[in-house]
């Protein structure tokens, strides 16, 4: 299968008065054609960093790509020309933002906002852009003629909806979907995923599914990496990951989750918190929360130990440690 | 071949299609306007004082109503009096009565609109257009030229209004442009600061970022995504500043910086009334009314426009 997106040593940092905030750290990836990659971590992990940068958005004064690569269909994204930028985004790589509320642009009619994207990359008069809104609007179970209102008479699982059509409106080789049903309840997340998943098979489109939910993940994705701290520190199929857990944070997210089987009523949230970005442990950037800590945790950063495909950045699996595989 | 078919030419289609769409957008803006109802009385109104101030000419001669007539000083609303005029003699009714030189006040109220109305559109153009860009810029680019731009709007503004206006005309010479210059040039740092700050708070919502993400150019997130959403405050702070110009050019020409008396208009007419508030308050109500009910309807009007171009309040 061919790659479509590859990541190598991305390094991106946020600046600010003296302090640096390390956002992700030595980060590769990458995807293959037509697949989904479910993508999961807390709240500041860098999730929507390594979005951002892989569209080459990274905001100038505070943040910057420090070093690394990111290559699509193996040209190299941050040695584009502006120009060249400009007809990536929307068309080749799009993304579906966390908060439908703020996504569109309350003075503009949503069907302005599609058209305006399907006119900006595809060789159309204004007229047929407007036709390809309305029809793209339908696709995703909007009534064409709602296409002259404007966002905020939609509610949000509609304009959650409109989102999706916006990104997919130019068929994009990849899609980086933020949290798309993040801020959405369950039944219009069903819906919204369906219909993700839909046009997502329709069109062969290579998904980066950016998610807090497991669940999400394990029922949409083939591939899912946990990221922590800027960094990913598992990596592997759905079975690998879900079935043969390696990574103590993995686990403990998994331990996060309430389980009712076992008649127990309260969640076991991992202790601590996300350590702070401007000023990482020495060690393993997890070692503080860690129940099963070492001393060369705290010493020594772990290196990528590959298992079967199976990825994982940490101590415990150093050079296929097959004895402390299963613990 | 080709003119046989060019109701099927994609070219026409569109272009049909673009005229009818922008038929409908007009048809819809004017039915939110029209809903406010003091703001279509403003607007016919602001268009009554425009035709008059068009066919000015037609209403009352110029040199008519520039012309001393010391033997009709002073007369009342409504009284006749003898006028020669191109060395005719004949009975003319002085509808709002005459002012000291026994100049028709009605005749100079119309002339004067002339002035007024150039005064407060053209003034605010000026300042809009340039304010509004280098705003514009400031806003969306930040940095140096941000930096740059703010500190000397801060020096304009730190300068009295008044006393820069007084600067601009008594360096560039007394005329009507330098006129509007100096009006202008107090306005810009309002322009530049409100469309500064109307961007700023727009440019980092997460819908210019997804413009940004769908390939947009920075020119087309300022003009298609940004300038709309801050379209109210402009458009406030643009039909206000329509009525203050008109005060100001009246403050400065009460100065003797404006337009100079003979020539009418609506503040040297003030000026000159004030000697006789007491033997004839007419000379001061009349401009004093035509001033205040422009700069109303100006005002009423951007309530109006407000309302009808944001969408978040149509129903």
């Amino acid at each position: 299968m061919d790659r479509i997106l590859e990541v190598n040593d991305l390094h991106v940092h946020y600046f600010s008065n003296r302090k640096t905030v390390l956002a992700i750290n030595n980060l590769s990836l990458s995807m293959d054609r037509g697949r989904v990659l479910g993508l999961v971590g807390e709240t500041g992990a860098g999730k929507t960093t390594l979005a951002l940068s892989i569209l080459n958005m990274i905001r100038a004064p505070q943040g910057k790509i420090v070093s690394g690569t990111i290559k699509f269909n193996s040209i190299d994204i941050f040695k584009m020309s502006k120009h060249e930028l400009h007809d990536l985004r929307g068309k080749d790589i799009s993304m579906i933002f966390q908060d439908p509320m703020t996504a569109l642009n309350p003075v503009l009619t949503v069907g302005d906002q599609i058209a305006e994207t399907v006119f900006k990359h595809e060789k159309v008069s204004k007229a047929e852009a407007w036709e390809k809104a309305e029809a793209m609007l339908e696709t995703v179970g909007i009534p064409q003629v709602r296409a002259r209102e404007y966002p905020h008479q939609f509610s949000g699982g509609m304009k959650q909806r409109v989102v999706i059509a916006l990104a997919l409106a130019c068929n994009p080789k990849l899609l980086l979907a933020d949290e798309p049903t993040t801020a959405l309840d369950v039944t219009i997340q069903a819906q919204v995923l369906d219909l993700m998943r839909h046009l997502i098979k329709n069109h062969n489109t290579s998904v980066l599914f950016i998610t807090h939910s497991l669940g999400l993940v394990a029922e949409n994705c083939d591939e899912v990496a946990t990221m922590y701290a800027g960094e990913i520190v598992e990596y592997g199929t759905i079975d690998q990951v879900y079935g043969n857990t390696f990574h103590p944070y993995t686990k403990g997210l998994f331990g996060s989750l309430p389980d009712y089987s076992e008649g127990s009523n309260r969640l076991k949230p991992i202790p601590g918190l996300m350590p702070d970005p401007t000023n990482l442990p020495k060690g393993c950037y997890f070692s503080p929360r860690c129940p099963y800590v070492m001393p060369v945790c705290k010493e020594e950063h772990p290196q990528d130990s590959i298992i079967d495909g199976h990825l994982v950045k940490c101590h415990l699996y150093r050079r296929n440690n097959d004895e402390s595989k299963n613990r | 071949m080709t003119k046989q078919k060019a109701s099927q030419n994609p070219f026409f289609t569109s272009l049909s299609r673009f005229l009818k769409r922008q038929y409908k957008n007009t048809a819809q803006f004017w039915r939110q306007f029209s809903r406010n109802k003091l703001a279509v009385v403003s607007l016919i109104l602001v268009l009554l004082f425009a035709l008059i101030a068009l066919f000015a000419d037609w209403l009352y001669p110029y040199d008519f109503v520039t012309s001393n007539s010391l033997n009709n000083a002073l007369l009342k609303p409504g009284e006749k009096g003898v006028v020669s005029y191109h060395d005719k003699e004949f009975e003319h009714l002085f509808i709002l009565g005459s002012d000291n030189y026994g100049r028709d006040i009605l005749g100079r109220l119309v002339h004067g609109a002339r002035v007024s109305m150039i005064i407060g559109f053209a003034t605010v153009a000026m300042a809009l257009s340039v304010g509004g860009v280098l705003g514009a810029i400031a806003g969306y680019k930040g940095g140096l030229f941000d930096t740059l731009i703010m500190r000397l709007t801060d020096i304009v503004l730190s300068i009295p209004t008044i006393l820069m206006s007084i600067a601009i005309v008594a360096a560039l010479g007394n005329s009507f442009f330098n006129l509007l210059i100096a009006i202008s040039t107090s306005m810009i740092p309002g322009y530049i600061r409100i469309v500064r700050a109307s961007i700023i708070s727009i440019k980092d919502q997460e819908f210019v970022e997804a413009a940004r993400c769908i390939g947009a150019r920075d020119m087309r997130i300022v003009l298609k995504h940004i300038l709309p959403n801050i379209t109210s405050p402009v458009i406030v702070q643009s039909t206000l500043n329509v009525g203050s110009s008109i005060l100001w050019a009246s403050a400065l020409s009460f100065l003797g910086l404006g337009i100079l008396p003979p020539k009418p208009e609506w503040g040297n007419m003030l000026s000159e009334a004030r000697e006789f508030i007491q033997y004839a308050p007419h000379l001061l109500f009349a401009p004093g009314l035509a001033i205040l009910l422009t700069v109303l309807a100006y005002n009423l009007i951007g309530d109006g426009l407000r309302d009808a171009l944001d969408p978040k309040l149509k129903r």
